[in-house]
């Protein structure tokens, strides 16, 4: 005990004794100090990650059935989607795991995706014509749909003499090709009062010939892919709390519905060039960028300029020349033309910028659509089923959310939600009544199996005989082979009726995410599902939310491995630094060791000499570099980091971070530096406890 | 055919006629076209045409799908319907191309999509001209290649092009002709880039007398075509029946097609 008091003392009289003891302490101070704030960073970076991440879509726990072939990835693979087999009956799954009692709640939930396809401009408006037209000639005449195929009409009028004026400027830069000519005397016939009026007896006859000759010119056709997840949307909603409603409303209990990302609604429906105002508007605010000194900036502001053609050809004519004359009072300007004024007036400087966005929606945008789809329309979705066939519904257009802290992450932001029902539906289950039928079809084709590698032997050898004898002439008779009306009825009363809870768990489900009473006991609790789903026979694999959510869930181990090697990094170099230092120190005291040792002192007295000097300094700087670090996390814990880029928002889950402080952090950056500071010392001070007191004292002489 | 005047058709087709009995030998550029023109003349009929087809889809790691399905073309207007009628779910399901438009319609949700010549009609290995009248001759030039054997089979191979501006699914074909019957009996087909796409067989050609026509209308009775980028995949087209009777004159219209499954 006196020793050691003997050594705390000559460690703390030594303390400031050198110069390089300074040194050492700063270094210790700077790695405590980075310690702390990064080891408070990356924590509260996890943690709001997983927090939206579990948030979501994954929950803590996910299931999916063990016989699948690929692991399931909830934001998607390289590539498209992950293999997973689907699990027949939720309700079953949902009793196995509402057995193990650290579950509180269970999502079902499957994630599949299709491509739709939303025809050119003018086949749009044919569309919704039609439509109108169907319902007319089905439910008979009404003021409002009387009045909406006028508009409809009016609108396709427009759209022809865009084209009308589109030709005719071709026409004088080069000159017309057979094609051109074909087209230009299908626009002469459409534009003409005759076409129209004959369009009052026969409208079918003539939107035939509109949407065979007239639509093909057009060629703005969209190909979407939609990436959608099917779930028990009240379910959904009521357990993943950083979903948010951003447009509209909330799917109502036991209705069908769709819901789509706002990231995804943004960059794909909406209006090519809003959608490049708001971008600049977002560069411009939260990147600081400048259209004159940004490339990117000024090449939206050029496309924005140049392609004006959806605006002339989705205005019709009495909202062409509202436009017009907003326009040119805005400009002031006297131009008459729509795509000269579009023109000048999406030629934004940094000077205007702000003022021409807010014109653009409060005069602009209430003249056109926005979005190609609006929030209230029905959309078509078209997937191939797991049974080969092709399956579509209808569905209505609920509104737009997002998940609050992924809202910027492609991956994230890019899954779309609709009714566990529809889901189904497009899914198809190969059902056994399915089966048979196919089965019977099969037979009455009566085609031969043949393998593809001796096809050609097989078919055209020696028994081989390509023409058959004459053919009977066939009377077929097709009436049987159409769909009944009763069908498209049940079609009809399926897509609007309410489903109840039991209809929406009794079914397949692909996935389900599991919410924890103890979320911190994720692995146990993986093991408790995998021992119940095997006695209740239900073939589930559990994995924690981390490896259900694939690339996104590697992605923070990865930023985590990045951020502990660039640590390890600073204190290996601080290692070699101290070293080097406490080496330089022990050489000077070559003499004092000597002395010490002369006058008795143990090899044992010395090595704890120099290492009490290292912990001492430790204590003190290491102390300090806490206090510090834990001031500046302080600090940014009250304001908070922004997030200057999207990579950042992505990390921080949000506009800003808010980093705290656990007693983890202290403890952590605690040991590591005296655990640093002693290894580092270990040579120094075994090389002083070899100093021999002779050579010492006779070095002096 | 519709796209050539008709002197040159009836010269072309005289041709045709005059070529046939010397076919059994390498073919000048006069004779690869006439091959053509033959293939094309004798599957087209004068009237309107109605078929009855299945179609089985193998696909990879998927259970085998069969569909039953309509044919309804009408050759002298270019004007051909593709109606499903089984199994149930797919029923009232279908293609309907209008000049240059190819349509699809389906009853579930009341719409019209515009689909391209590389739709893969109803997600099978078969395109919209594998049902339709061949139009070979109007759509690509022809070049002699080889003579050759396909199985017990003499063949004439030939390498045909696509025109210039004619819109198909496949840029480059190659045939093998049966040099006795002059019917073709294997057909691949090639992307721009010289890649196979897909190897078609045709084991069994049937001919009808047609009344409209005045003469014999050809068809494939069964066409075994191979995908040569998923190679697991295949689909066989079986014609069960032809019936050549006057179709309803507005059968060829989205109206008639959606008062199918209303």
């Amino acid at each position: 005990m006196g020793q050691l008091r003997v050594l705390w003392q000559i460690a703390l009289r030594n303390l400031f004794a050198s110069k390089i003891n300074v040194i050492i302490g700063f270094i210790i101070l700077g790695g405590t100090f980075l310690v702390v704030l990064g080891g408070s960073m990356l924590d509260s970076m996890d943690a709001a990650m997983s927090r939206s991440i579990i948030g979501s879509v994954a929950g803590h726990i996910q299931v999916y059935s063990s016989q699948s072939k690929e692991a399931l990835a909830l934001f998607g693979n390289m590539g498209g989607e992950a293999e997973i087999s689907a699990l027949d009956d939720f309700s079953k799954v949902k009793k196995t795991l509402e057995t193990v009692p650290n579950v509180e709640r269970v999502v079902p939930m499957g994630i599949n995706a299709a491509l739709v396809q939303s025809g050119n401009t003018i086949d749009l408006t044919l569309g919704e014509l039609r439509g109108v037209l169907n319902h007319l000639r089905d439910e008979g005449e009404s003021p409002e749909r009387r009045e909406k195929a006028e508009s409809l009409k009016a609108h396709v009028r427009q759209q022809v003499e865009v084209l009308k004026a589109d030709i005719a400027k071709a026409r004088l830069i080069s000159k017309a090709s057979a094609e051109d000519a074909e087209d230009a005397a299908v626009i002469e016939r459409v534009s003409s009062e005759a076409f129209w009026k004959e369009f009052e007896t026969r409208p079918f006859d003539q939107m035939e010939y509109l949407e065979n000759r007239l639509a093909p010119m057009v060629s703005d056709a969209d190909l979407l892919y939609l990436r959608y997840a099917g779930t028990d949307l009240k379910a959904f909603q009521k357990n993943f709390d950083r979903m948010r409603i951003v447009d509209g409303a909330p799917v109502p209990d036991g209705e069908r519905g769709f819901l789509f990302a706002k990231l995804f609604y943004e960059e794909t429906l909406k209006l090519k060039s809003a959608r490049r105002l708001d971008k600049i508007k977002e560069a411009r605010d939260i990147k600081s960028k400048r259209i004159a000194t940004d490339d990117e900036l000024k090449r939206w502001v050029k496309e924005n300029s140049t392609q004006t053609r959806e605006f002339l050809l989705q205005l019709d004519g009495i909202k062409t020349r509202e436009l017009v004359a907003r326009l040119q009072k805005h400009l002031g300007s006297k131009e008459t033309e729509l795509s000269a004024l579009l023109g000048s007036f999406f030629t934004t400087t940094d000077e205007n910028f702000d003022a021409r966005y807010a014109f653009f929606y409060e005069q602009v945008a209430p003249l056109l659509q926005l979005y190609r789809v609006r929030v209230g329309d029905t959309l078509s979705i078209q997937a191939f089923t797991k049974t080969g066939y092709m399956q579509s519904v209808n569905l209505k257009v609920y509104g737009t959310f997002m998940f609050e802290g992924l809202e910027k992450s492609d991956m994230a932001g890019g899954l779309n939600l609709m009714d566990l029902v529809s889901f189904r539906e497009l899914y198809g289950y190969l059902t056994a009544e399915k089966k048979a039928e196919i089965a019977e079809l099969k037979k009455k084709s009566g085609s031969r199996e043949i393998a593809r590698e001796g096809a050609e032997d097989a078919l055209f050898g020696e028994d081989a005989k390509v023409v058959e004898a004459s053919a009977t002439p066939g009377l077929i008779d097709d009436s049987a082979s159409f769909g009944d009306t009763a069908q498209a009825l049940r079609n009809k009363e399926l897509a609007s009726r309410v489903y109840s809870q039991d209809e929406i768990d009794q079914g397949v489900v692909l996935s389900a995410a599991v919410m924890l009473k103890d979320p911190t006991r994720i692995q146990e609790t993986i093991a408790e599902i995998h021992a119940a789903a095997e006695r209740d026979k239900v073939p589930l694999k559990a994995v924690s939310w981390q490896e259900a959510s694939g690339l996104i869930g590697q992605f923070v181990l990865m930023a985590k491995l990045i951020l502990y090697f660039a640590v390890f990094v600073i204190f290996i170099v601080a290692l070699v630094i101290i070293n080097n230092a406490m080496m330089m120190a022990t050489l000077r005291r070559v003499h004092e060791i000597g002395t010490m040792r002369a006058i008795g002192a143990q090899r044992a007295f010395v090595l704890s000499l120099v290492l009490m000097e290292t912990v001492v300094l430790g204590l003190l700087f290491g102390g300090l570099g806490m206090l510090f670090g834990s001031g500046l996390v302080g600090w940014l814990h009250s304001v908070g980091i922004p997030a200057g880029n999207d990579a950042l928002l992505f990390f921080f889950s949000g506009p800003r971070l808010f980093p705290s402080l656990t007693v983890g952090n202290l403890v952590a950056a605690f040991v590591i530096v005296m655990l640093v500071s002693a290894i580092s010392t270990l040579y120094p001070a075994l090389i002083a406890t070899r100093v021999s007191p002779l050579r010492a004292m006779q070095a002096e002489e | 055919m519709a796209l050539l005047p008709s002197p040159i058709r009836v010269s072309l087709l005289a041709l045709a006629l005059v070529a046939t009995p010397v076919l059994a030998a390498p073919l000048d550029a006069a004779g690869v076209k006439a091959v053509l023109v033959e293939l094309d003349d004798r599957q087209r009929n004068g009237g309107d045409y109605k078929a009855l087809v299945y179609l089985e889809q193998k696909e990879k790691d998927k259970a085998d799908t069969v569909r039953e399905a309509l044919i309804y073309r009408r050759d002298a207007d270019d004007k051909l319907m593709i109606l499903f009628a089984r199994p149930k779910a797919e029923q009232g399901k279908g293609y309907l191309r209008l000049d240059k438009n190819l349509w699809m319609y389906d009853p579930n949700t009341g719409r019209w999509e515009r689909r391209t010549e590389r739709e893969r009609i109803a997600g099978t290995d078969s395109r919209r001209a594998d049902f339709d009248e061949s139009r070979l001759a109007d759509e690509y030039d022809a070049r002699y290649v080889e003579e050759g054997k396909l199985g017990k089979f003499s063949t004439h191979m030939l390498e045909l092009k696509a025109k210039e501006g004619v819109d198909v699914a496949y840029p480059v074909l190659k045939l093998w002709v049966d040099q006795a019957s002059g019917n073709i009996l294997k057909r691949q087909e090639f992307a721009l880039s010289g890649k196979l796409m897909r190897t078609s067989l045709y084991p069994k050609w049937q001919k009808l007398f047609s009344e409209s026509k005045g003469s014999d209308v050809w068809y494939p009775q069964e066409i075994r075509i191979y995908d040569e980028v998923e190679k697991a995949n295949s689909t066989v087209v079986l014609i069960k029946q032809v019936d050549l009777r006057s179709l309803d004159a507005n059968l060829f219209t989205k109206a008639w097609l959606e008062s199918k499954s209303r």
